[in-house]
């Protein structure tokens, strides 16, 4: 590994375009490495911060691993693929934009349950009838998992679901599912409701530092001065 | 393969032996059960808990697959291949390894994956004596690694189950209660709420929808809910029937006009959940405490006093045997009695050995209905480490 400070930065979508006029607007001037699609980056005027661009969930495992000193991505990524995020990862600012609720959602039409408590409930007489566990579709299994034990709700089980999660109660492959939700249009759309109390996390974009990361004096100096930049 | 790794794994095959020949002689069948489960009915059974520390993983076609958490419903599954009805008695003992992540890192008490040498005992009639000879069983296969002394730890869910049923309250109540049994944080919490009339009112549910549903005539309950929906614009989806929205639908509005569980009762519950005693006193201590509630559980006790003189006349001292009323395994499928054997070497929270009675798991993993069993099993490398005066 380098003695370099690894900034690790949105390579693609809307994220990387917000990320970008965030730079700009600090000053900091990036310079693609290489062809125009690379990969690599610097910054001018200073030379000891290398700029790595992946994907949003590549950017929160370099947090997690300390391969990235610095990134950009969103809560909800980090929180789910890092189980002990504090103690990974210091939250430095919240960039304003990225923003994702992460939600419990249920068919409209079980106006019966309406809060976390009712799901335990239901999920009981569920199993009852169908002789199998209720199914939560969601990406976010971690996120899912520890939500449902601080609510005290543990008959269900998880279907992972890559894609299209709102779907798949209407297609019959899960009874609710845990998804990300910017205005409810989606899940209204797909006759779902968020619970009451079914915000999982309010996410956005940060810009985090790892704790794991080979830190040294002068690489701290630098975070400093980034952030500073940064939060201006 | 390091020399250590290599000289642990004889002592634990040779272990293995001494402990598997202590079964077979007492008519327990060996089998092996395969290592890689099927995950959706793997998961299905032990539940998302344990799913998060079970090695979840899809083969080249697609399969869903774990390698499994414990030989338990591995070896439910191969009793009801030979018997669908699982309804024969049949007595099955294993030796092999189970896989469990570990959140906070794989340590040598809490490896990700260890050997389990256990015993299960399906659709035996009767059940005290059969709770007796497995643990007897166990406790004879410990004496014959050279274990002498250790604490014996028993629960007994039957007991609250039975009073459960001495308390009026309804029916659906006593389900709640009997699920977040295990749970204190959780059986608290669905006890205030039983013992406030405001609490018991389901919050955000359409209140005027709630009034107009009868609880004594279940039958309208449909057509005026599906009416609701309607008007609501409500389309239905997923596989989660109107029937079972509007059965809910009127247990809440049934809990609306019952009457709050009396605070009593309440702290009757909690007082029950709280006992801990000399496993010969426990019998007493629950009587006592249910009296002067003019209660009786008498039969439920009776069976758990024949058992402690089944495990005495089967050679295990119960004298010093620790009864927890609340005391149990974190797996949910246990519906009777739960002990384990602890190690004053190793703590309470690496047993070297623990078990009970599951008498729901059998249907769950397929059987039409349910089916008798108790089985308990052996951490073979925390023995090692107790006999080898190691740390485990």
């Amino acid at each position: 590994m380098s003695d370099k400070l690894v900034l690790a930065l949105p390579s693609k979508g809307r994220l990387m375009e917000r990320c970008a006029g965030m730079l700009v607007a600090a000053g900091l001037d990036v310079v693609k490495s290489g062809a125009a699609r690379g990969y690599k980056g610097t910054i001018a005027g200073l030379p000891d911060v290398e700029v790595n661009f992946v994907s949003a969930a590549e950017i929160a495992q370099h947090i997690k691993s300390g391969t990235a000193h610095l990134g950009i991505t969103g809560e909800d990524l980090l929180r789910e693929t890092i189980a002990d995020c504090d103690e990974r990862v210091s939250f430095l600012r919240p960039c304003g934009f990225g923003h994702a609720d992460v939600v419990v959602a249920v068919p409209a039409a079980w106006i019966d349950v309406q809060h976390m408590a009712d799901l335990e409930e239901m999920a009981l007489a569920y199993r009852r009838v169908h002789g199998r566990r209720v199914r939560v579709a969601t990406k976010y299994m971690n996120l899912t998992r520890s939500y449902f034990a601080r609510n005290g709700v543990t008959g269900y089980r998880i279907v992972e679901s890559l894609g299209a999660t709102e779907g798949a109660p209407a297609a019959g492959l899960a009874e609710l599912v845990v998804d990300i939700t910017t205005t409810g249009a989606t899940l209204k759309a797909n006759g779902l409701r968020v619970l009451e109390d079914g915000v999982i996390l309010r996410s956005q974009a940060n810009l985090v530092s790892s704790k794991v990361a080979p830190w040294t004096d002068g690489l701290r100096a630098l975070e400093r001065l980034l952030v500073a930049k940064l939060s201006q | 393969m390091p020399a250590e790794a290599a000289q642990q794994v004889e002592a634990l095959e040779a272990q293995a032996q001494r402990l598997m020949a202590v079964f077979t002689r007492a008519g327990y069948e060996q089998v092996a059960p395969a290592v890689i489960q099927p995950a959706g009915l793997f998961l299905d059974v032990v539940g998302e808990s344990l799913r998060a520390r079970t090695y979840v993983f899809t083969d080249p076609d697609g399969e869903e697959l774990c390698l499994r958490p414990d030989l338990t419903v591995p070896t439910c599954r191969l009793h009801l291949a030979r018997h669908p009805s699982g309804n024969v008695p049949a007595r099955y003992c294993y030796n092999g390894s189970a896989f469990r992540y570990q959140p906070g890192g794989a340590t040598s008490a809490h490896p990700n994956e260890f050997r389990q040498a256990g015993i299960e005992s399906f659709a035996a009639a009767d059940r005290e004596a059969d709770d007796a000879a497995v643990l007897a069983l166990i406790v004879a296969a410990l004496r014959e690694t050279g274990i002498g002394r250790f604490q014996l730890r028993l629960g007994d869910l039957s007991l609250f189950g039975a009073l459960l049923r001495a308390l009026p309250m309804p029916a659906r109540w006593r389900t709640r209660l009997r699920h977040h049994f295990w749970r204190p944080e959780a059986f608290r919490a669905e006890l205030l709420r039983l013992t406030s009339q405001q609490a018991l009112a389901p919050r955000g549910v359409p209140r005027e929808l709630i009034d107009r549903l009868d609880p004594t005539k279940p039958a309208d309950a449909l057509a005026l809910v599906e009416e609701h929906l309607e008007r609501a614009g409500l389309e239905l989806i997923g596989t989660r029937t109107l029937s079972e929205i509007a059965d809910r639908l009127l247990a809440q509005a049934a809990d609306v006009r019952e009457r709050p569980l009396a605070a009593e009762t309440a702290a009757l519950l909690e007082a029950y959940a709280a006992i801990r005693a000399p496993a010969r006193e426990a019998a007493q201590r629950v009587a006592a405490l249910l009296r002067p509630h003019k209660l009786d559980i008498g039969e439920a006790l009776a069976a758990f006093e024949r058992r402690l003189t089944l495990l005495d006349g089967a050679g295990v001292d119960t004298t010093e045997a620790a009864f927890g009323a609340g005391f149990g395994r974190n797996l949910e499928y246990y519906t009777g009695f739960v002990f384990e054997i602890v190690m004053p070497q190793l703590g309470p929270r690496s047993p070297v050995a623990g078990g009970g009675r599951y008498d729901g798991l059998l249907a769950d993993v397929g059987a039409p209905a349910p089916v008798p069993a108790v089985g308990s099993c052996i951490h073979t490398e925390r023995l090692l480490a107790v006999l080898g005066g190691g740390e485990p």
